[in-house]
């Protein structure tokens, strides 16, 4: 896979990644900045690193699976692993400013 | 499952504390025990402990299976115990009502009854100790918030070992000269250790985490907090343990349990900076409707104590005790419970039915599934409410307390109302709300789907 290929190709799964939200604050996870990292391999195999808004929280397996059934749903995706990580931990600073205007956070 | 999972029966807790809690308002609007009977009345028993066992315990347990594993990010020791704990609690708590009704003359006494009440209450806060116990102890060292839930569960300990004691001296089961001693004298610490140490403390506790989480705050373990850990510890454990030497050393107890409340003043006054800071330092500029309740709550702790202080310097504190302990019991602590709730219940519902098909499609949010404004007008009549009764109880006029009662009455059922819709999805937008793969949940429990 050439870089552009890599690049386009984990745009599109970061596309798909925004169809799961956090449940509380009721936005996408790629626009909250929960998304560390998408790195995508040759044979589709995808890797991803997330977090939480807070450690714990319950609805945390839900988020991975979730992550990881909206990463599977792009074609040429054969593997997907999701690992969940609280370094560095999420702060509202790692929002776009889009999703920042939204929630009303200043 | 690596994270922390749905408490099953949590829902069930819920429900129950709620009928609890709607059996004692109608209990206060008919003028059944305080303020019509005296305060030691058995009549006035039966209502206490339908308030505080039915309504705020119950309602405190089952948040508790939910949120300590949230306090420290491992599951709970037994996700099915909580149901057979929840059988004993509801069983025992019937017969220590039937024991109160025995002793008011109103149902034929019968001795079995109030070693029934000892025998099921001590086995239900028992396996919710063990429970709760086993999983903190699994996760140490423990975050500051678990640490507040720790001494909270100890006082439950101190609450129940004093309560099971008075229950059987006052069923004539248990005659040693001692225990009777501790029954004549150890009331004081009975009540401070169920509403200030199991209550208010696991509630203070909780309320640092959920507080955090909802406003987008940033999570505090700094000296104020540390200072609201150790000045409250400190209180209770004078209170508590040294209001038992004193009740043993037939010492005065009244002077032990003064002392450990300027600690608790220190620390409540510590808890209330924390707050107004976790306020201030919000990201979230909107805030939702049960952080703005909860704000209200800890006002009316802060009032309590304002008229509590008052009440000691006027000399007259022995003649109003009631109406401190309604102000606990329903400015602070079911004002901060029904606001809890009103999100938890949404925020566990969404759980249970969109978790399991996040990423696969679109799906509501927590906040879809509540509709605040309608909401809102019950819990500010219900506040308002529980001020006119308490001003009523001040005054000594029973008929405005028994209306005050009738407006709560009515603002909690307004509430539940609204925590069934949220329950049932009604206020999901149709094309959001059962999308294939997702069940309607269940009213008593959560049906935890596999992921
Ligand atoms: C769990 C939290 C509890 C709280 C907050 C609580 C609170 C109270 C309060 C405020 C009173 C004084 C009521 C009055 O004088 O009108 C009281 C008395 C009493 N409680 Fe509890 N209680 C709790 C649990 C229990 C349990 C589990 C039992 C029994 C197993 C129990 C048995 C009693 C008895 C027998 C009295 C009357 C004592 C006497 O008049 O000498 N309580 N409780």
């Amino acid at each position: 896979m050439t870089d552009e290929e890599a690049t386009e190709f984990s745009g599109r799964i970061r596309e798909a990644l925004r169809m799961v939200i956090d449940p509380e604050l009721g936005y996408n996870i790629v626009d909250l900045g929960l998304v560390y990292d998408v790195a995508v391999e040759d044979g589709g195999v995808v890797r991803i690193a997330m977090t939480t808004t807070t450690r714990g929280c319950p609805a945390t397996d839900y988020l991975k699976s979730g992550s990881r059934d909206a990463a599977w749903s792009v074609p040429a995706v054969e593997f997907v692993d999701v690992a969940l990580t609280y370094d560095p931990p999420w702060t509202p600073d790692m929002m776009t400013p889009d999703a920042k205007q939204h929630l009303g956070i200043g | 499952m690596t994270g922390v999972a749905l408490s099953r029966w949590t829902m069930s807790y819920f429900v129950a504390a709620l009928i609890s809690l709607i059996v004692a308002e109608c209990l206060m609007v008919a003028g059944f025990g305080y303020p019509a009977a005296p305060i030691e009345a058995p009549e006035t028993l039966v209502l206490v402990h339908i308030v505080t066992i039915g309504w705020l315990s119950l309602l405190m347990c089952g948040a508790l299976f939910q949120f300590v594993p949230v306090l420290i990010a491992r599951p709970l020791y037994n996700n099915t115990l909580p149901l057979p704990t929840l059988g004993c609690l509801l069983a025992g708590l019937f017969a220590l009502l039937l024991s109160f009704l025995q002793i008011a003359g109103i149902v034929p006494s019968h001795p079995a009854c109030f070693v029934a009440a000892a025998a099921l209450l001590a086995a239900g806060f028992g396996l919710t100790l063990f429970n709760l116990g086993r999983t903190l102890w699994a996760a140490r060292p423990l975050p500051l918030p678990a640490r507040f839930v720790v001494v909270a569960l100890l006082s439950l300990g101190a609450t129940v070992v004093l309560g099971i004691i008075f229950t059987l001296v006052l069923g004539g089961i248990a005659t040693v000269p001692h225990l009777l001693n501790v029954t004549a004298l150890g009331l004081p610490i009975h009540v401070i250790a169920g509403l200030g140490g199991w209550l208010t403390f696991s509630a203070i506790g909780v309320s640092y985490r959920l507080l955090a989480m909802f406003m987008l705050a940033p999570e505090l373990e700094g000296p104020t907090t540390r200072a609201a850990f150790y000045c409250g510890t400190g209180a209770l454990g004078v209170a508590i343990l040294g209001g038992f030497a004193a009740v043993c050393a037939s010492g005065n107890v009244i002077m032990i349990v003064s002392a450990g409340g300027i600690l608790g003043l220190a620390g409540i006054a510590c808890y209330g900076r924390d707050v107004l800071h976790l306020y201030r330092a919000r990201k979230r500029r909107v805030i939702e409707l049960n952080s703005r309740m909860a704000g209200v709550a800890l006002g009316n702790l802060v009032a309590t104590l304002v008229v509590s202080i008052g009440l000691l310097i006027a000399g007259v504190f022995g003649k109003h005790v009631g109406v401190v302990v309604f102000l606990i019991a329903f400015g602070w602590l079911t004002n901060l419970g029904l606001a809890k709730l009103y999100k938890i219940v949404a925020f566990l519902t969404w759980l249970e039915c969109y978790g399991p098909v996040l990423g696969k499609t679109p799906t509501p949010r927590v906040q879809d599934l509540v509709v605040e404004n309608r909401a809102n007008k019950w819990f500010v009549l219900f506040t308002v409410a529980v001020w006119c009764a308490a001003a009523s109880l001040m005054l000594g006029a029973p008929l405005p307390f028994r209306l005050s009662a009738g407006v709560m009455l009515l603002a909690t059922v307004g509430i539940i109302k609204q925590l069934l819709r949220t329950r049932r999805l009604a206020n999901v937008q149709p094309t959001l709300r059962l999308p294939k793969g997702v069940r309607p949940p269940h009213l008593l429990y959560c049906w935890v789907q596999p992921t």
